[in-house]
């Protein structure tokens, strides 16, 4: 069957009961593949969605139905967390044209973190927007890159129009510990949150 | 992915899963799939189980645990097609599928707060 080029896959431990995940969003070129592969104990792996989409933003005035057909790339990595339950982190497209895959990918998501490049701050508006709008928990990560100029929070806040609650975060997307610990203070924020949810 | 990918002749022309709607609900990316190790090896590779050769392939790759995301990922196939294929596997009883461990829900406020604190814990150790 598998050839001895072809890559032994990274299995799951057999004691493995289930497994969470967590969308990594934010613009293309953004960086999401790289806080991905950060965090991941695979390398990122690849995998395509055909999506069909109802041309509800394409104006067609041919009268045919407007359907696209477009295919979606996700990387995605895997962390196991202890011998019951894996985590895996997908990198998820911000463009609005992939918006429509976001349903099915957020089911049962326990969040997701939006990447920010603080240089150019308004192409993560619309994923914000989307992400309200979804009603996906998420927090703002601010991937410093080398030149990234360092904005005080509220500013940022304020630029992002965002809530009060939605926390801003910082790392580099390449460095191993930062990555986690955005991880990990999301997780918090998520945690912190769900403890002060009156239960219906 | 290698040249164009028909999935609906891969498929048998369908879009869903075999099963029924909950278990289309159910398979999740995150969703775990592996060869039953009750079932009979070689039961299902025979002609009459009707089985083509990208059901073949994640019999074989799923000998141990993988996520539906990394079973397309592996074999190179759309996540839709993947989802399709497993759930027919399913129904054979000859893989069994791990659910994810949050419900497909989609409000935060119902996420439990053991597992969080669970992914917490591991996460810290892991760092």
């Amino acid at each position: 069957m598998a050839s001895a080029n072809s890559a032994e896959p990274d299995y799951l431990p057999s004691t493995v009961q289930g497994a969470v995940k967590i969308l990594v969003t934010g613009p293309f070129g953004v960086g999401k593949t790289t806080l991905v592969g950060s965090l991941s104990e695979i390398s990122p792996l690849r995998t395509e969605e055909t999506m069909t989409a109802a041309g509800a933003d394409v104006d067609d005035l041919t009268g045919r139905p407007g359907k696209t057909t477009t295919t979606v790339a996700l990387d995605f990595g895997r962390i196991t967390l202890n011998p019951r339950l894996a985590l895996y982190l997908f990198g998820t497209p911000g463009q609005q044209r992939f918006w429509p895959l976001w349903e099915d990918l957020s089911r049962g998501a326990l969040g997701a973190i939006a990447l920010v490049d603080a240089r150019r701050i308004e192409e993560s508006f619309d994923v914000l927007g989307q992400l309200e709008e979804q009603r996906i928990p998420f927090a703002v990560a601010v991937n410093t890159f080398p030149d990234t100029p360092s904005y005080p929070e509220d500013e940022l806040r304020s630029a992002l129009d965002l809530l009060p609650e939605v926390p801003i975060l910082a790392c580099d997307a390449r460095d191993r510990r930062g990555a986690y610990d955005v991880l990990i203070d999301f997780v918090d924020h998520l945690h912190a949150t769900a403890v002060l949810e009156p239960q219906p | 992915m290698n040249g164009p990918v028909r999935p609906y002749v891969i498929t048998g022309g369908r879009s869903r899963p075999s099963r029924n709607v909950q278990a289309l609900e159910d398979l999740a990316l995150e969703s775990l799939v592996s060869v039953d190790p009750a079932a009979e090896p070689g039961e299902f590779l025979d002609e009459q189980a009707g089985l083509n050769r990208e059901h073949r392939r994640i019999l074989a790759l799923c000998r141990q645990l993988l996520s539906v995301a990394e079973v397309a990922a592996h074999l190179g196939l759309p996540l839709g097609v993947v989802k399709v294929l497993v759930g027919d596997l399913w129904d054979l009883g000859a893989v069994q599928v791990l659910p994810p461990a949050v419900p497909p829900v989609r409000q935060a406020e119902r996420l439990p707060a053991t597992l969080l604190e669970e992914v917490l814990v591991g996460l810290r150790q892991l760092r």
